[in-house]
């Protein structure tokens, strides 16, 4: 594991008194940390350095304690095993996991890893750092495993193996098919990915069978969708009750901007308040064990209802009641009534800082990297409203915001060449290459089909990867959304070819836009214009429908009964303006002089 | 000047003698230690493949067993003597209280040389040897291990007369076994990587970073190998490696300025293990007189081939610039040569420390044999990391807080372990 690579942040030497230890993060091997580790680093440093905690008592920000298991681990690892071939082939996600988990640990890192499950008896999580995120300054978000381990067994050998086993999950991970499809669409090759993996304690508290942290939150200091008097400098932030997974997979949150903390989401009715916000949660597993499965994400967290938060006590500092009498939510959960997880006792407090210290730590890390960031945190709440909010800082990202004009007229709008234009899209820029179209059936649609879809989709992008032909892709619901009856839950590897994404809604798949952060994130680090187009002519940003009849006249060069993929004998053409939110695709290409790809 | 033989056992109560008296034991505690328990010699009749009768001689030794079961191996060799049991065992017992493993210390041994015995008549001796012992060994009284001449095979050969005797399948009887038949995967390295663990703990210790350090090392048995492979694989040089040459009944070192690489030497390695000397030559080796493993200027020395290779006579040779020599085989280091390190302030991990792995290992496969639920190689040498740091780090506390020399402190703790035991028992 000897290594004289650059790059390597000054971080100590893991302590084997992993919790009496004053360092909070530290290191093993002697390769490079990866991207999420550096971010962290970064972090920690901006803490230090530009933080001024005496600005905002009440509020406590601390990075969790954490060892990275540096990249020249896994190059042992790699090569000691004899895994690269494997890796390589064509192996399925789930014998390549299995092979990597019968494969053996350098033992150089064993002892300390065996000391840490001696040491630490709290909730880890074991995440994935990779080397490319670095290089690429590309947060690879969702891409690889992330593994929780409640780490509670009272038996230090079994939290050990449970460790030995996730890490080796999270390696794996770095040759799963969706992540090779991702980083073909780096145009970079998987052998020049590497992996570290980040051992972190879980932000959170243990309440019976359950682990959680009271809020999960991502933070964005530019917002693509600002809410109709905001701007997108004003930034945008997702809440959720749980663990951040809610957020990252794009489950349902609470949306506000950090400038107008108070201000409604923009629901229609109660009944959509109701219906629309968090019903849900996730958190790390800490009762019974479950069944043995060291390769699946998923092995120990475990989904709950809101009426177990309310048992847990933990609703009250997160949730709203509805008084039917007085027709409006009150903070908290004292009376009874219908309960929403919109965050009000927090954000309407005007003795806790919160928003302030969400807001600082946005402005901190744009200065820090010079762009729009996004941050991600998890924090505790104090017991009945006294003592301090403890905010774990997890995550540091850029957000890569293009500031590259475009320019779509009204005149162009009216062309009958068009096929779809909307007023919601993210993204920047114009495409006039793209001749193949990816597209789910609108007939043959259903929310209940979605996981099938995303599997044919995974088919047919790898196709079309492989032959290095991007294409647009549309369809219904929250692309990439963790909740198959929100929209379609793809991982961003499985459509990683496409090069403009269009999102439209149906009746029975009417939902807010995507707001996943993993997704998100890729979609602007990839750069890849996200079209959302509502079917209803009422619908904010509504500009034109898509005019199937003309995709289905096109002859198909695959299709089944959900999924269909056209090849056109000339390129699309795709313009999307970041500035006003404006987003077309044309049949043929304008004829304009002034519109330049 | 009178001839004074070597006799190991004095040695071993010399040393005793001097921990009791800095721990200021008790007579009774000191008359119970420097001395075994219980004692076994008897005879083992082998009809052998020439139709004849021959009666081997046996032995076993329990030295202490207040902190566990017995532990400790059986030697096949024509020069054993009782003494020589004793003293072994009496080393087992601290070897195994430094490392904080709940077993005492034993050893036995048969007068015979494999080299000039069959197969069968091998088997022979393993099967006799447990009948005669059976009632006073087991795994939970003392459990028996391969050590010099014997071999997996002969466990094996003793488990199944000891099942047989017992009418019962007691794979924690004996330790050493093959994998796959109540061996323990990591047994193989257990010895050489322990010696590795303590002298990164003592690099830890002396500021310095293993990437920047160089060593050379005697052996090139299975402690050798191991040990050099880790070092390498923390990003140590080792620019020296001697090796016997069993053609020319001498040994010979392997240097390179830029550091050897085992797996080429290994590819080079004749049916008795050694080195090809003229193959080494031609990769590019220098190859030296075999004492001269030692004088290498290297941060690191490990020893790992016979005992009493470090003597007054070559203590001198050492480079100024070793910082550290880590006792990879028994017995290694002369008193005097010792004495003349410990003047010169060269951190000693003495042998009964640093090469500690190899038991804890054993020890490791008699809790999984005793359980019949054998452990991943990743869980064996994670714990063995673990058992091996935590033995150096109470032996380097106690070297800092009393300023006391390595051996010193770990006879210490040692000894303090077992009489505390022999004292909570009542014993004493």
């Amino acid at each position: 594991m000897r290594s004289s690579e650059p790059g390597r942040q000054n971080v100590p030497w893991f302590d084997r008194n992993f919790f009496r230890s004053a360092e909070p993060i530290t290191r093993i091997g002697y390769g490079r940390l990866g991207g999420k580790a550096s971010g962290l680093v970064r972090i920690r440093e901006l803490l230090q350095r530009e933080f001024d905690a005496d600005r905002f008592p009440g509020v406590e920000v601390y990075v969790p304690k954490m060892v990275v298991i540096a990249t020249d681990v896994y190059d042992a690892f790699m090569e000691r095993n004899g895994l690269v071939e494997t890796a390589l082939s064509a192996c399925a996600d789930h014998p390549l996991a299995e092979a990597f988990q019968r494969a053996e640990l350098p033992v150089e890192i064993l002892g300390d890893l065996h000391a840490l499950a001696e040491e630490a008896h709290t909730p880890l999580a074991v995440r994935s750092s990779s080397l490319l995120e670095d290089a690429l300054q590309r947060p690879f978000a969702g891409v690889y495993g992330t593994k929780m381990l409640p780490n509670n067994s009272p038996d230090a050998d079994t939290r050990f193996r449970h460790l030995v086993e996730a890490i080796k999950y999270v390696f794996a991970s770095t040759w799963f098919q969706s992540a090779k499809s991702y980083i073909r669409a780096t145009d970079r090759a998987s052998t020049d990915e590497k992996m570290a993996v980040i051992v972190q304690e879980v932000v959170g508290r243990r309440h019976d069978e359950r682990f959680y942290p009271d809020l999960s939150g991502v933070g964005r200091s530019y917002n693509f969708f600002p809410a109709a008097d905001a701007k997108p400098a004003d930034g945008v932030v997702n809440l959720a009750l749980g663990l951040g997974k809610t957020i990252v997979d794009g489950g349902v949150s609470w949306i506000y901007t950090p400038t107008r903390p108070r201000a409604p989401m923009p629901f229609n009715s109660v009944d959509d308040i109701l219906k629309l916000t968090q019903l849900s949660f996730w958190a790390v597993n800490m009762g019974r064990p479950p069944a043995y499965d060291p390769i699946a994400e998923t092995e120990y967290l475990v989904q709950a209802d809101l009426a177990a938060a309310h048992y847990d006590d933990t609703l009250a500092a997160v949730a709203s009641t509805y008084d039917a009498n007085r027709g409006r939510f009150l903070p908290g959960t004292a009376r009874p009534g219908p309960r929403v997880v919109d965050f009000a006792p927090l954000l309407g407090a005007a003795q806790t800082p919160f928003n302030e210290v969400v807001r600082e730590l946005l402005a901190l890390g744009e200065r820090a990297l010079g762009d729009a960031v996004e941050i991600e945190f998890a924090g505790d709440l104090p017991d009945r409203g006294r003592g301090t909010v403890r905010l774990g800082f997890l995550q540091l990202r850029p957000m890569l915001v293009s500031q590259h004009e475009v320019d779509i007229a009204d005149a162009d709008l009216a062309s009958p060449d068009l096929l779809l234009a909307t007023g919601r899209a993210i993204g920047n820029g114009a495409f006039d290459s793209i001749s193949d179209i990816v597209y789910v059936r609108p007939e043959s649609f259903e929310a209940r089909l979605t996981p099938t879809i995303a599997s044919e989709l995974d088919r047919v992008n790898r196709t079309l990867v492989e032959e290095q032909r991007p294409y647009l892709l549309l369809g219904f619901g929250r692309w990439g959304s963790s909740d198959p009856w929100l929209g379609i839950p793809v991982e961003w590897g499985q459509i990683a070819g496409a090069r403009v994404i269009v999102e439209s809604t149906l009746p029975e798949m009417n939902v807010e836009l995507s707001q996943g952060a993993h997704f998100f994130h890729n979609l602007l680090s990839f750069d890849v214009p996200y079209l959302s187009v509502a079917h209803d002519p009422n619908a904010a940003g509504y500009i034109r429908d898509i005019d199937w009849a003309w995709l289905d006249r096109q002859a198909a060069l695959n299709e089944t009964a959900l999924v269909r993929h056209v090849r056109l004998p000339h390129p699309l053409f795709i313009a999307v303006d970041g500035r006003s939110g404006r987003g077309a695709v044309w049949r043929e290409p304008p004829t304009r002089e002034d519109r330049s790809a | 000047m009178a001839y004074k033989p070597y006799n190991s056992f004095s040695i071993a109560q010399n040393q005793f003698d001097r921990a009791a008296e800095v721990l200021g034991l008790d007579e009774a505690t000191r008359d119970l230690l420097r001395s075994p328990m219980r004692e076994y010699a008897f005879a083992i009749p082998v009809r052998m493949d020439d139709g004849r009768n021959r009666i081997f001689r046996g032995f076993r030794v329990q030295h202490n067993d207040a902190r566990g079961p017995c532990k400790g191996g059986i030697r096949f060799h024509p020069l054993e003597t009782q003494d020589t049991v004793r003293a072994l065992s009496m080393w087992m017992t601290w070897k195994c209280a430094v490392a904080d493993l709940p077993l005492g210390g034993a050893k036995g041994g048969v007068i015979c040389d494999p080299h000039n015995l069959s197969e069968h008549e091998q088997e022979q001796i393993c099967r006799g040897w447990v009948r005669q012992m059976a009632r006073n060994v087991g795994p939970h009284s003392d459990v028996p291990a391969p050590d010099v001449m014997t071999t997996p095979q002969h466990m094996l050969w003793m488990l199944d007369e000891f099942e047989g005797i017992t009418g019962t399948k007691m794979p924690g009887f004996i330790t050493g076994k093959p994998v796959g038949i109540g061996g323990s995967l990591g047994r193989t390295e257990a010895t050489g990587y322990g010696v590795i663990f303590t002298v990164r703990e003592a690099l830890k210790e002396l500021n310095v970073r293993a990437l920047d350090t160089t060593a050379s090392v005697q052996g090139f048995g299975n402690v050798a190998q191991y040990a050099i492979r880790l070092f390498s694989q923390l990003g140590g040089t080792t620019l020296c490696v001697s090796c016997w040459d069993q053609a020319e009944g001498t040994s010979y070192a392997y240097r390179k300025p830029d550091g050897i690489d085992l797996d080429e030497l290994l590819s080079i390695t004749d049916r008795f293990g050694g080195i090809d000397k003229a193959k080494a030559a031609d990769l590019g080796y220098e190859v030296l007189p075999g004492d001269d493993w030692l004088k290498q200027d290297v941060d690191i020395l490990i020893p790992a081939a016979l005992e009493n290779q470090i003597t007054a006579e070559n203590v001198t040779d050492i480079s100024a610039g070793v910082k550290i020599i880590a006792e990879g085989a028994n017995g290694p280091t002369t008193t005097e040569a010792d004495a003349a390190l410990r003047e010169r302030g060269v951190l000693v991990i003495p042998d009964f420390l640093a090469n500690a792995g190899g038991v804890t290992c054993s020890y490791f496969e008699q809790v999984q044999s005793n359980m019949n639920y054998y452990w991943g190689k990743d869980e064996v040498l994670g714990k063995l990391d673990s058992k091996m740091t935590s033995a150096y780090l109470s032996v380097s506390e106690l070297v800092r807080k009393r300023k006391l020399y390595m051996r010193d402190a770990a006879y210490i703790i040692a000894v303090d372990r077992v009489a505390r035991a022999c004292r909570d028992r009542g014993w004493v």
